[in-house]
């Protein structure tokens, strides 16, 4: 157990809390369990049974992220929220970037898009920054776009590869030794970022990797008159530590969202939990204009503390318990 | 064939017909994606290093290697001189193939090679090896903080972070993956 390094996890959520709470958000807290979820097909759900005498028994689900919840707040006329919280993901690997729980900070912004969230996610780091903070996280962020990073890592233009065969034929240029010919566009698009992009993605600063293709459905809006999404990650020293959106407020396109994931889950997934409907419903009627971000606060404090493993600032991680 | 999903860090896989040996290999996801599976792989034979990121469920050809024990003798500055301990044969693997394999094999130790059709595919290494320190320098005095280290040599010429209690002839153990400090070996 190494307390001093605690010490520096406390201070740095103390100082988050104290960020948002200086700019008059509210703080919320929201169920860790839920009987419904917004379907995403790649994340793992834990699945937990509630059992009673008198209501019988069904199950419950361990969030992987607060923002079905959130977002009924914000539906409700909260304003400005935020939340740090634990969230749960399912059979990822164990290790220097993952536990099954941890813990996130996520926030929303209304009136605000996802470049709003760019300049808050700035000061938030600069407020939490120390003398000792490594120099590749500190602000300002360098802001490169999805289309900019494929041309200089993967040498071509992803604006003109939208159709699979296109992507495909890329792919092959590239080298991508191993083929297999049921990959679909998301499928190849990642295999090439993951490959040849992700890893050469400059470290010497706090990188925003914005507009993410269209076709990776989620639920950020689609940057107009473009095949891109109003959706940023944010990488330092390689890490993937937040992402954000200007949040989807069409009704209509939500509710596409979740049938096709859901079908997507239901082929794909161990645990398929119901699709929560009254978080489509809350979107028929005026939802707020507004942006989110979710931010790993486990991995902050490694990259704030130059540590290189999540374990080193996290107490009792998983892989303590399994590894021989 | 396999599943992409179930290739581990050693085994060795074919590649247009060449043998590639699995040198790294982690899962990753993509914040709004499936699970990949990217390997660093390397084919002992040409050096040649191959990145590649595949879907768990792709399948990929394994190949059935052969574990040899042979006895590390020495190297020189192109290669690594083993002997095989049925045959007292000796041979050689070229050096630029495992380049980091140098300061961690110890003269007269003992190694399983990996063979495939003869060829030598990888070198296995203990997890863990106890090495002794030739060259350390002392504390400085009065120097107490909890947690200090220093960095001493060992007999291969690997450079070791260690506690600034360790000395000069002291065997200590190391963990082969990381090349990190393990605990001290008193005997």
């Amino acid at each position: 157990m190494n307390f001093t390094q605690m010490h520096s996890r406390s201070r740095i959520i103390n100082g988050i809390r104290n960020f948002f709470h200086d700019r008059n958000y509210l703080e919320v807290d929201t169920p860790l369990l839920t009987p419904a979820l917004i379907p995403e097909a790649p994340i793992e759900i834990f699945e937990t049974v509630f059992t009673s005498d008198e209501y019988g028994s069904f199950p419950l689900y361990l969030i992987p992220s607060p923002e079905v919840h959130m977002k009924k707040l914000i539906a409700s006329g909260s304003g400005n929220i935020f939340q740090i919280t634990r969230s749960f993901r399912n059979s990822e690997q164990l290790g220097p970037h993952h536990n099954p729980e941890f813990s996130m900070l996520e926030w929303y912004t209304m009136e605000a898009d996802y470049h709003t969230s760019i300049a808050t996610t700035e000061d938030l780091i600069q407020s939490l920054a120390g003398p000792d903070t490594p120099a590749h996280m500190r602000p300002p962020f360098r802001k490169i776009t999805v289309q900019e990073a494929f041309l200089d890592y993967a040498g071509f233009d992803l604006a003109e590869t939208q159709d699979r065969p296109a992507l495909v034929q890329a792919a092959r240029k590239l080298g991508l030794s191993i083929q297999s010919t049921d990959d679909t566009w998301e499928q190849i698009y990642h295999r090439i970022f993951l490959n040849y992009v992700e890893p050469n993605l400059p470290r010497d600063q706090p990188l925003v990797l914005t507009d993410f293709p269209r076709q990776i459905t989620c639920l950020a809006k689609e940057l107009p008159g473009t095949p891109w999404r109003e959706r940023w990650e944010l990488y330092i020293n390689g890490i993937e530590l937040a992402n954000c959106y200007s949040e989807e407020t069409d009704s209509t396109k939500i509710e596409a969202f979740f049938r096709r994931e859901y079908a997507l889950k239901a082929a794909e997934s161990r645990v398929v939990p119901d699709i929560d409907e009254e978080f489509i419903d809350i979107h028929r009627s005026g939802f707020p204009t507004c942006s989110g971000v979710a931010l790993g606060v486990d991995r902050l404090i490694m990259a704030m503390s130059g540590q290189a493993s999540i374990e080193g600032v996290i107490f009792f991680p998983l892989s303590d318990t399994i590894r021989p | 064939m396999i599943r992409a999903g179930a290739l581990e860090k050693g085994m060795a896989i074919l590649i247009k017909g060449d043998p590639f040996v699995v040198v790294e290999r982690e899962f990753v996801k993509p914040g709004k994606g499936s699970a990949f599976v990217r390997a660093k792989l390397k084919n002992p034979t040409s050096g040649q290093v191959l990145r590649e990121t595949m879907k768990t469920q792709d399948q990929v050809e394994e190949i059935l290697v052969e574990d040899k024990d042979s006895q590390y003798l020495y190297a020189d500055d192109t290669s690594y001189h083993f002997m095989n301990l049925d045959t007292y044969e000796q041979f050689e693997i070229p050096a630029k193939t495992f380049p980091e394999y140098r300061e961690l094999m110890k003269e007269g130790d003992t190694y399983t090679l990996i063979l495939w059709e003869d060829r030598p595919l990888d070198i296995k290494l203990p997890f863990k090896i106890v090495y002794t320190v030739t060259k350390a320098e002392d504390a400085i005095k009065g120097d107490t903080v909890t947690g200090a280290t220093k960095t001493v040599e060992v007999e291969t010429g690997l450079k070791v972070k260690v506690p600034i209690f360790i000395k000069e002839g002291e065997r200590i153990m190391v963990n082969t993956e990381t090349k990190e400090y393990v605990e001290r070996v008193n005997q």
